[in-house]
């Protein structure tokens, strides 16, 4: 059964707007609307995954909910509390239980910092620590991610993508958070790292009790990583489900040619498989198209797609989709079919 | 039995660094087939470009040199040519895709001119004629408005767009063999798509041979006939494509093939790891470059390293050990 309680992070109707401004005056002319009108609930323990092309605004989901940008309207509440009506001290406290592992490990660590001042730095942001207790902690860490503790002193240059990667994940649970953002975490590291630092993730979950969203653009990863699955197009969540299901249905059209384009290890698979080509690129999040935001790149779409923007509605219990022409399920599968040939 | 049109042996290229001598491609022997479609595998710092950018000599010298080795290509060696020769060869029967779409277009020079520039140094064309022909190619490889967008920046593009148009130049002269160098690695996986369906049906039309280097095993499956697997500046395997992926066979391959996620899959397994990491090549390699994260490795590993032998028909592999048994071949 689902209660309130098991749910860690709720998000309400979550739209972030970054303003365009031009001219001398620096007049506003119009806004990205990177997320726009976004909701999802987080359960304790569990591993949401976020998957869509670049531009779709999951980064800026997993950015906001941390209130890194303080978003245009909405709510997101953690254990209850609205951390976007949180005032900056308490929202500063708050951030011990909410942490991120970044990108890019060359970008997201200080080349000017020791290993031990990196992971040890929250602990003194947050002022609770003596040296001594940071030079425990950081061994700990150290350990914990599978580094050689003797490796604290040294400098980010001296280490790897997937060891500077561990590092961003020690980092990220120096303050024993139970709620982490993992934005795109091995999409800059090689095949054989990626998997090392993937495992290294899962058992970190079950170890420590961990959530996590886990944001990606790789299909085969956020599948064996996640329980359950959120797709975005251009700053909405087209679709939503669990992992097995929406692999194995996949109701919006725009789901259905996301899996369809991914590259499989396999040649054989070729010979058999139908492809959904999309044509063209994703539209400016500038300027959107009406009603459905998939509807100009959409194989199925038609008149009605234009006047309004679909409801994000529960199809069967725990799948939810954004698209007017589900529920005509037989249907659509037919006219994707017949395109995609 | 089709033709070779280019054949590569004991290809040896060399950085020199402030740390000492980066061996990058340590002998390295590769052939091409008339109109085969050719994947070239390996993770970042495994060879793989540096191979082929030594065929095209455009490795920067200093630090860069090629040591040692042939590229025939028509019964010429490629890396014997004067400076001038190969300029002729470069960028018109072989000619070169690059990764990253943004960096390899000229941010102040429109696309027209862009595109006419091979094709007035290799075709000896008019550029009137130059213009047409542009046109006729941005709009086989799908630019809408091909001839108004001929006055408009590479920023004016998208991604998918800039890789269209690379494609499209490197495409003018006619080239025998293209080589792409990681072309979708840069694109998100619907452009992606659209990208190697596009080269498919390109290849179909235009019988050239390619040379596809990428990391992503599950895009080399999708486009090529036959597969070379590098490491540390080495091929360890080579095969046509089905059964390179059917018997992967070299303890490389097989981990990265297993460390893979499947997309079918339903379970969660835990992946299967490689662990330690890539080498750094600052040594003269006399031992297998694999062998300090093999599961499999032995005294032997450690005092020769083995060199690409056939196993059957198609496929061969550089290792020690036959890893469907466990035992020393």
């Amino acid at each position: 059964m689902k209660t309130d309680n098991d749910i860690l992070v709720k998000i309400e109707n979550l739209v972030m707007h970054f303003p365009i401004y031009r001219g001398v005056i620096r007049r506003q002319v119009g806004a990205v609307r990177a997320v726009d009108g976004v909701s999802l609930e987080i359960r304790q323990g569990e591993t949401l995954g976020l998957v869509g092309e670049s531009g779709c605004g999951k980064t800026t989901v997993g950015r906001t909910i941390l209130q890194l940008y303080k978003p245009t309207s909405g709510h997101v509440y953690y254990k209850g509390t609205d951390l976007a009506k949180l005032k900056p001290e308490p929202m500063r406290l708050m951030r011990k239980d909410l942490q991120m592992i970044f990108q890019d490990p060359y970008a997201s660590l200080n080349p000017r910092m020791t290993v031990r001042d990196i992971i040890g730095d929250p602990m003194f942001a947050f002022g609770e620590a003596s040296g001594k207790q940071i030079d425990e902690r950081v061994q700990e860490l150290l350990k914990l991610v599978r580094l050689d503790p003797d490796f604290a002193n040294r400098y980010p240059h001296e280490f790897s993508g997937g060891q500077r990667q561990r590092i961003g994940v020690a980092r990220a649970l120096t303050t024993n958070p139970s709620f982490i953002v993992c934005d795109e975490p091995i999409s800059a590291l090689d095949v054989s790292i990626q998997a090392q630092v993937v495992n290294l993730l899962e058992d970190l979950q079950r170890d420590l009790g961990l959530t996590y969203l886990f944001i990606a653009h790789d299909l085969s990863m956020v599948r064996h990583i996640s329980d359950r699955v959120a797709v975005m197009y251009l700053g909405v969540v087209v679709e939503l489900a669990d992992r097995n299901e929406i692999y194995d249905n996949p109701l919006h059209p725009y789901t259905k040619a996301l899996l369809s384009a991914i590259p499989v290890p396999d040649p054989t698979f070729y010979e058999t498989r139908q492809r959904i080509i999309l044509e063209g690129d994703v539209p400016s999040p500038a300027n959107p198209p009406s009603g459905c935001r998939f509807r100009t790149r959409c194989p199925i779409a038609d008149e009605s797609c234009a006047l309004e923007r679909p409801e994000f509605r529960e199809v069967s219990p725990g799948h939810f989709v954004a698209c007017i022409k589900v529920g005509m399920q037989t249907n659509t599968k037919e006219v994707i079919n017949q395109e995609s040939v | 039995m089709a033709e070779k049109i280019l054949d590569v042996q004991g290809l040896e290229t060399q950085f020199k660094t402030p740390e000492g001598i980066v061996h990058a491609v340590n002998g390295v022997s590769i052939h091409l087939d008339e109109g085969e479609t050719l994947g070239l595998v390996g993770e970042s710092g495994c060879g793989k470009s540096v191979t082929m950018l030594s065929i095209l000599r455009l490795i920067q010298s200093p630090p860069g040199q090629i040591v040692a080795g042939k590229a025939i290509f028509k019964g010429s060696d490629l890396l014997a040519m004067s400076q001038e020769e190969i300029r002729q060869v470069r960028g018109g029967q072989i000619s070169m895709i690059f990764q990253d779409p943004m960096t390899s277009l000229n941010p102040v020079m429109n696309i027209g001119k862009q595109m006419a520039e091979p094709m007035l140094l290799h075709l000896g064309i008019t550029p009137k004629e130059a213009r047409e022909r542009s046109i006729k190619l941005l709009e086989s490889v799908g630019i809408p408005r091909a001839g108004e967008r001929l006055k408009d920046y590479p920023h004016q593009y998208s991604g998918g767009m800039r890789q269209r148009v690379m494609i499209a130049m490197a495409l003018s002269c006619n080239p025998q063999i293209l080589i792409a160098d990681e072309p979708t690695t840069a694109l998100d996986v619907t452009i992606q798509a659209q990208i190697v369906d596009l080269v498919i049906r390109l290849r179909q039309e235009l019988g050239m041979a390619i040379i596809w280097i990428t990391h992503d095993l599950g895009v080399a499956a999708s486009i090529a006939n036959r597969i070379a697997v590098m490491y540390g500046g080495f091929i360890i395997e080579e095969a046509a494509v089905k059964e390179l992926y059917a018997n992967p066979s070299h303890p490389y391959t097989l981990g990265l093939i297993n460390s893979l996620p499947q997309i079918q899959r339903k379970g969660r397994q835990r992946l299967y790891s490689i662990e330690g990491m890539p080498p750094i090549l600052l040594q003269t390699p006399k031992a297998c470059p694999f062998a300090p994260r093999c599961r499999w490795v032995r005294e032997k590993c450690w005092q020769q390293n083995p060199m690409l032998e056939s196993i059957g028909e198609n496929h061969k592999v550089a290792c020690w050990v036959d890893t469907t048994t466990g035992s020393e071949r």
